[in-house]
């Protein structure tokens, strides 16, 4: 990673917030719009992802491992026909590996389909777009690229994820 | 239209649009020679399919973009503004008249002489001057302005008068299809009317999905089992499943005839262009091959056949003048052997001439002097293969730029497939590609390493061998770090999957392999031999191929993965990438010419050596290099500064004593030694031994290019044997200088002083 602060992501400048609200904005019918998120909880932190990035969630899996790959993939699963590549976010926020089953969210990002290792999976929330921040400016570099900024919940934050920012060839690149 | 037209122009649709893309890409990245290469495989196939189906205008509008795209591909272009622009026009101009050839089955009489020129032009450009570059890209900037043919010259529909958009590129290409559609009405696909063209993707699709089938019915019987309710229902199940199986595999499974049937025409047309009288065998056109590998060894065979005619049949005068029939015959085979289709194109013609593709290899610079002169015969043969080689003595219509035999490996190792070449000075040449039958299910077997599931494609294995834990240690050999096993006399190289795969474990592993079962998988995978060492076997299975996603498949050692009867997933691992990854520290500028020479280790057995014992060690020096054998007492050997000498018949000759032999003696002048007296180039040099033990033949060990020093290593009567290596013997010159003795070392890592 340079150590360039700003555009990370060429399509998605880092005006957080206003990716946020368009995202959300198919609810958006006045100030009351709302963003539906599901929550994850990966370590102690809660973690919400746009629901309608999520294809599915695959609970209970036991990812392949494979010898050689870069070090944020979680290893393979089986998905539909498929095998999926998985991205394991406790890696990339620097956690120990998780020993035990962990929950998969399938994404959908512009490069296809992938897996993203969870801790847990928690609920569909609704929240007003208008509750949501953008990422603080201490937060450290490698956060600030994987993170979509914050929402404030009644008594805890929810830090966003943006799918397009995991998706292994991405992470690939910005690790090279 | 008859189907051969049909099929020319929904490939050539095809090619175009491949093209497109690949322009676009271009212009970011106008260096890149693969695009390049791509580009100009494109209007080469258009140009040399158009020869034989008489498109005179539609050929000659190829020829003049291939001779740009030429240029371009080999570097003495720069792609610029101008030139995409123009080759932008050539793919308009291109569509113009396959549109045309669709609509009236024939080319129109457009004019495309301005185009030409265009392109002619565009070539010259860069050569001459800078400002003509500059003209030309103001010109394409300026509607009015224009020196191109972007205005109808003549009412035939749509040929090339298709207006060129005069803007930049990328509105040029982005305009293509409105230009396209403006052509209306169009005749509603005319060419695929008849046929169905089912997307490969969806056939790719329905594998899979029956692959899933398969694999959950699998869960299922095993699930019902204990339930007597459910069997017949699971049974049925299972029946049904394999049935459809079978059905989707069938589907996309097609004769070969297909793919032959179009060559009876090109070969009647391009032995009339060459003047050839050639008559067409075929055979075994009912062997049924996976639709989507038909497709790919479709352009692979065009050019094989074409290059048989026009480099391998004779003319009629020069067959009878060398005995033979004045007609040649050009044979075309398919046959199942085992899990591949093999297909042959062979022709009775004059062979290749390995002096000529050796000669021709030098002067296009792709590989040098020294190097060709150390091929042998099947390896120079081998050099047809590269990209840019022809020995044409001109560029015809036909072939001669050098793309053919590249595509033909290309398109063959894409998918999996792997080209074999036979020649006979005289006799004919036959090549073989040998195709996979299906690429989505294939036979694999299972093999366990790092504790996890690995599949094995079995087409790469040759065999198996169990080397149980006593045995380790002296059936697996070791030099300078390297693993290898003789089988049957020869040294395979070996290669540890865990390692290999787990690079952080190098230490340990030795101790650890003497303790449990070894097995070697004996590979063979694009020629190179090695054996993998895996920790366990488990049963063979008909694997079900899932791609995997760009991220692995850049790790480069896997070839996608699969779903094991057990649930398990597992990676398939690729045998090719897994050789050339082990011999990534050899295999460096000569990459391919390396692979070359690997794949021909068979070829190289056989040289002869002089076994010869220095003071400890036994070493070989090659029987060629060697002028005679000397025994003499100590005291002639003269010492100038550290460096003995030798006065030979008049000459000085450094002796090599690495071996020790000199000290061994202990000074005593009427000890007797035996120097080899060698030939190194243009000098002698000799070589201080104890005695000479033998001759024998020994088994060159190219050993799948795992470690360097692979070429300073014999079989010779059953012993690994360092050769001597002669040219590391420091010219005297230097030789009065002390640190430059005994430089030459025995098979080691050794520094020359000039």
């Amino acid at each position: 990673m340079s150590g360039h602060t700003e555009p990370h992501e060429p399509k998605n400048p880092p005006g957080v917030p206003a990716r946020a609200k368009s995202r959300s904005g198919q609810k958006e019918a006045g100030a009351s719009a709302l963003a539906e998120l599901c929550s994850v909880r990966v370590g102690q932190t809660l973690f919400g992802i746009p629901i309608s990035h999520i294809l599915e969630i695959v609970g209970g899996a036991h990812p392949q491992a494979v010898p050689l790959a870069p070090e944020f993939v979680g290893g393979l699963v089986h998905y539909r026909g498929d095998v999926l590549t998985t991205v394991s976010l406790r890696h990339l926020l620097g956690l120990p590996p998780h020993d035990g089953k962990q929950d998969i969210l399938v994404l959908e990002s512009a490069g296809g389909c992938f897996g993203l290792l969870v801790d847990s999976v928690g609920e569909v929330l609704r929240v007003p777009t208008s509750d949501h921040e953008p990422n603080p400016s201490i937060l450290d570099e490698r956060r600030r690229a994987l993170f979509a900024g914050a929402f404030k919940l009644k008594d805890s934050l929810l830090v966003m994820l943006d799918p397009e920012r995991l998706d292994p060839l991405r992470l690939a690149g910005m690790a090279a | 239209m008859d189907e051969l037209t049909r099929e020319f122009l929904i490939e050539s649709q095809e090619g175009l649009d491949r093209m497109e893309r690949c322009l676009t890409d271009l212009e970011g990245r106008p260096q890149d020679t693969d695009l390049l290469g791509e580009i100009f495989r494109s209007v080469h196939t258009i140009k040399g399919t158009t020869g034989f189906l008489g498109f005179k205008r539609l050929e000659k509008l190829a020829h003049a973009g291939e001779n740009l795209l030429g240029l371009l591909r080999d570097g003495k272009l720069s792609a610029n503004q101008s030139i995409i622009t123009g080759l932008l026009q050539l793919m308009d101009g291109l569509r113009g008249i396959l549109r045309t050839i669709e609509t009236d089955s024939n080319e129109g009489h457009g004019e495309d002489g301005q185009l030409i020129g265009l392109l002619n032009e565009l070539q010259i450009v860069e050569h001459s001057a800078v400002s003509v570059e500059v003209k030309a890209v103001k010109a394409s900037g300026q509607a009015g302005a224009l020196p191109l043919p972007t205005k109808p010259s003549a009412p035939p529909p749509q040929a090339i008068v298709e207006p060129v958009p005069p803007a930049s590129p990328i509105d040029a290409k982005s305009n293509v299809e409105p230009a396209g559609d403006a052509g209306k009405p169009r005749p509603a696909n005319a060419a695929a009317d008849s046929t169905l063209r089912v997307d490969v993707m969806l056939l790719n699709r329905m594998m899979n999905l029956v692959g899933e089938l398969v694999l959950t019915r699998n869960q299922i019987l095993q699930a019902t089992s204990q339930d007597p309710n459910l069997t017949l229902l699971s049974r049925r199940l299972d029946m049904v499943t394999a049935d459809l199986r079978e059905s989707v595999m069938k589907a996309r499974m097609q004769p070969v005839s297909n793919v032959f049937s179009k060559f009876p025409r090109i070969i009647r047309d391009l032995s009339h262009t060459l003047h050839r009288k050639v008559r067409l065998e075929l055979d075994g056109q009912e062997t049924e091959l996976d639709k989507s590998l038909l497709e790919a060894i479709k352009d692979p065979l065009t050019h094989a056949v074409r290059n048989s005619l026009d480099h391998g049949i004779e003319p009629p005068e020069v067959r009878i003048a060398a005995g033979k029939d004045p007609e040649g015959v050009l044979k075309l085979r398919a046959y199942q052997e085992s899990s591949h289709v093999i297909i042959e194109v062979s022709d009775d013609g004059a062979g290749i001439a390995v002096e000529k593709v050796r000669n021709k290899a030098i002067e296009r610079g792709l590989i040098s002097a020294e190097r060709a002169a150390q091929l042998v015969e099947r390896e120079l043969l081998q050099l047809i293969f590269l990209p840019g080689f022809s020995t044409a003595e001109a560029i015809t219509n036909v072939s001669g730029r050098g793309v053919g035999m590249d595509v033909v490996r290309t398109n063959v190792e894409k998918i999996g497939g792997k080209v074999e070449i036979d020649s006979r000075p005289g006799r004919g040449t036959t090549l073989r590609l040998r195709i996979p039958l299906t690429l989505a299910i294939i036979p694999a077997l299972i093999v366990r390493s790092l504790d996890q599931s690995f599949a094995l494609p079995q087409g790469a294995l040759s065999e198996l061998v169990h080397v149980p834990p006593a045995k380790v240690a002296s059936t697996i050999e070791w030099m300078e770090g390297t693993a290898l096993y003789r089988l049957r006399g020869q040294l395979l190289p070996l290669i540890f999957l865990d390692r290999m795969l787990s690079p952080g474990l190098r230490g340990a592993e030795n101790r650890e392999r003497a303790e449990q079962d070894n097995f070697i998988a004996v590979l063979d995978a694009d020629g190179r031999r090695f054996g993998l060492v895996v920790d366990g076997l488990a049963d063979p299975e008909e694997i079900v191929v899932k791609p995997l996603s760009a991220v692995l498949k850049s790790i480069g050692l896997y070839s996608g993965a699969t779903v094991l009867g057990s649930g398990d997933l597992a990676l398939i691992l690729d045998p090719g990438s897994i050789a050339s990854r082990a011999g990534v520290a050899m295999i460096s500028q000569e990459d391919r010419v390396e692979v070359v020479q690997e794949e021909d280790s068979q070829a190289a057995m056989g040289s002869q050596y002089l076994l010869v014992q220095s003071a400890e060690r036994r070493a070989a020096v090659p029987l060629g290099d060697v002028l005679r054998i000397e025994r003499i007492p100590l005291s002639r050997i003269e010492y100038i500064g550290y460096r003995p000498v030798l006065n030979f018949e008049g000459n000085l000759l450094p002796v090599e004593d690495s071996g020790g032999v000199l000290a061994a003696a202990g000074g005593n002048p009427d000890a007797l030694l035996t120097v080899v007296v060698c030939r190194e180039g243009n000098r002698q040099v000799g070589i201080a031994v104890v005695h000479v033990l033998d001759v024998a033949a020994g088994s060159e060990l190219f050993e799948a290019g795992t470690q360097q020093r692979a070429g300073g290593v014999t079989l010779l009567n059953q012993q690994v044997t360092g050769i001597v290596d002669l040219g590391a013997v420091a010219p005297l010159l230097a030789g009065a200088m002390p640190d430059s003795y005994s430089t030459a070392d025995w098979n080691q890592p050794t520094e020359i002083l000039a």
